[in-house]
């Protein structure tokens, strides 16, 4: 016992000394995210481990059908690249969520709330409309993607001097600047798309019905370079973003060039969010789930915890979602659930901080 | 070196706040910037800090145009308080402080940001507190808290918008005092928005007084502290009283 005592007092003397002890709090903090993020990996890799099995085992029985290791195997092939998918589309949409919301103040906005996937409806549309299904602008999928990427670019860079110009009041600005786009890109791919003829709007409606079922898997391998792009150059800024937490004047001051960092991180979020929606289409609020789940579990204001929380949370949610879905052969969708538990989320988030 | 030259400043087209203002910083001394509400001393620390770049005329730090040099490098050399603080996270004394440092290492402390943090801490006497998140304490511990930040950036410049703000007159003598230490010890040059004319005329070498958008009168506190300057840039009567060879303000009404 005493000797416990004397260990444990020549612990702490070293911790002392060592300037160990100020730094207890954080380390503590530390120790919170690892021991979150390790339960989350865990339970991600029990959530794929549920979605292979869905889709293999559980088929199976329900057709009253062996199977074959080669059967497994033929599945496997298939689903491994759905899984990639839809894990890499989960972390960059909460990637690119969590910075969007601390370069715009808000716990309530994210980039698909204010009408990027709108945009990626409508540049389809538009290629089609004037070029035809068969040109290759349309047809190739990394032209394609590259023309979606840019002109979501162009509309972030809008909203980007929108921000600058009425910094007062900018998430009301925002999100009336996303009903706006919405409206009119919808508007405008609507009126298009009934003038346009009808193999050319089958064709543009296979490309836009991309959802998590029916993942564009053909596009993975430019899109698994893009967005680990994305999410390591935001990642790389995670110390500047806690210093953007204090708010613009007060990051200024601090050394951050805001507005530059607002634009850099626009045109990270643009292109993130268009990769994202041309390969597993539009889910609204999977990333505002997802890092206010975070935000919640790990208590802290600081990034790095906060992308990598955020990242997973998305993935297992989305994987999980996916799992039980195939289990309940489609009886209910996961967009749907997520959609249904992000909007009230979102309502009881808005009631509780009694603001937007 | 800061030099302000004939800078105008709007925030809408019609009205200008700021009207051909120039104004040279002196070095090493504290300079106090003393008008009525609304008379634009805290759009021209803005200016000042590039915080605002100036619309019309220019601002220089140390001969060079400050709209020019980095964002990092103004904040290595200019640290600015705010008049007003708010804050969206929840984070402690020590957390605040520790962005302080934020220009010098990018937010990866090194020991020796370590260091300048717990002597800012130290300086405003904030070690029992520093473990306490900033929504549990009280409004002059928060700006105390805020001061020391401005202590940890550890720049030649330090602009204090209203520092006294939410200060109890102990820590209002001892907020000034440290102040005039960090010019005497340690070469700093202050430029502090007051509204207590006392503690301008107590603690400042040079007072610039301000009135809508316009620089009236610069000098010594003797030279400023009267009543022919006073009354005009505050529309007020003064009553100012000689004590032990300082001005003193009496601004109370006395019929
Ligand atoms: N962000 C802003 N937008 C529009 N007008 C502003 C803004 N900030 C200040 N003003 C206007 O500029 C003028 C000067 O304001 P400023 O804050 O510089 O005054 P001040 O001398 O610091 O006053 P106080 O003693 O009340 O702090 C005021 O008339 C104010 O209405
Ligand atoms: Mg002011």
């Amino acid at each position: 016992m005493e000797k416990i005592a004397k260990l444990r007092h020549k612990f702490l003397e070293f911790a002392g000394q060592s300037g160990y002890a100020p730094t207890i709090k954080h380390s503590g903090s530390g120790k919170r995210a690892v021991v979150v993020i390790i339960i989350l990996l865990v339970l991600i890799a029990a959530a794929s481990a549920l979605y292979i099995y869905s889709r293999t085992y559980a088929k199976a029985f329900r057709l009253g059908v062996p199977m074959t290791p080669q059967a497994f195997d033929s599945i496997l092939s298939r689903t491994i690249p759905h899984l990639y998918g839809m894990g890499a589309a989960a972390v960059v949409l909460a990637v690119v969520s969590l910075s969007f919301q601390t370069i715009t103040q808000s716990r309530v906005l994210t980039p698909s709330m204010i009408g990027f996937d709108s945009v990626f409806v409508g540049t389809q549309t538009v290629l089609v409309f004037f070029f035809g299904a068969q040109h290759f602008l349309f047809a190739d999928p990394f032209i394609n993607y590259l023309i979606t990427a840019g002109i979501m670019v162009v509309v972030s860079m809008l909203m980007f001097g929108a921000i600058l110009r009425n910094h007062r009041n900018n998430i009301v600005f925002l999100l009336m600047f996303g009903l706006v786009l919405s409206g009119i890109v919808g508007s405008g791919t609507s009126y298009l798309q009934i003038i346009m003829n009808e193999s050319d709007f089958f064709q543009v409606a296979a490309a836009t019905a991309v959802n998590v079922n029916n993942m564009n898997v053909g596009i993975i391998n430019l899109a698994l370079p893009i967005m680990a792009a994305v999410v390591a150059l935001t990642l790389w800024r995670h110390r500047r973003y806690n210093v953007m937490t204090l708010g613009p004047q007060q990051a200024k001051g601090l050394g951050v060039a805001y507005e530059k960092e607002l634009k850099w991180n626009l045109i990270l979020i643009a292109v993130g969010m268009s990769v994202a929606t041309a390969m597993i289409g539009s889910l609204t609020f999977l990333g505002l789930l997802a890092v206010n789940a975070a935000r919640e579990v790990l208590k802290t204001y600081k990034h790095l915890p906060l992308f990598i929380g955020s990242a997973l949370m998305a993935a297992l949610t989305l994987i999980l979602g996916q799992s039980v879905m195939e289990l309940l052969q489609g009886a209910i969708p996961v967009t749907a659930i997520i959609n249904l538990v992000g909007c009230s989320y979102i309502f009881f988030l808005i009631l509780k901080e009694n603001r937007i | 070196m800061i030099e302000v030259r004939s800078v105008s400043q709007s925030y809408s087209r019609d009205k200008e706040i700021l009207k051909e203002v120039d104004l040279v910083v002196r070095e090493r001394e504290i300079t106090a910037l003393v008008g009525a509400n609304g008379a634009g001393k805290s759009t021209l620390l803005g200016v000042m800090t590039n915080l605002l770049p100036a619309k019309k005329g220019v601002v220089m730090l140390d001969g060079v145009d400050i709209r020019k040099i980095k964002t990092n490098e103004v904040a290595k050399k200019i640290a600015f308080l705010k008049q007003t603080q708010q804050l969206s996270i929840r984070i402690t004394v020590k957390d605040l402080v520790e962005f302080g440092r934020f220009p010098h290492c990018g937010g990866r402390l090194r020991d020796e940001d370590r260091e300048k943090v717990e002597e800012a801490i130290y300086y405003m006497k904030l070690e029992d507190l520093q473990e306490s998140y900033l929504d549990e304490i009280s409004g002059g511990q928060r700006q105390r808290a805020f001061i020391a930040m401005i202590l940890a950036q550890d720049t030649p410049y330090i602009f204090l918008d209203e520092p006294l703000n939410n200060l109890d007159i102990k820590y209002s003598v001892e907020m000034m005092k440290i102040v005039t230490k960090l010019v005497e010890d340690l070469g700093k040059t202050i430029v502090v928005v007051l509204h207590d004319i006392n503690f301008a005329a107590a603690y400042a070498s040079h007072i610039v007084a301000m009135k809508d958008g316009q620089v009236i009168k610069e000098g010594s506190p003797k030279e400023v502290i009267t009543p022919s300057v006073l009354n005009p840039v505050f529309d007020h009567d003064f009553h100012i009283v000689d004590h032990d060879g300082r001005s003193v303000c009496l601004y109370y009404d006395h019929e």
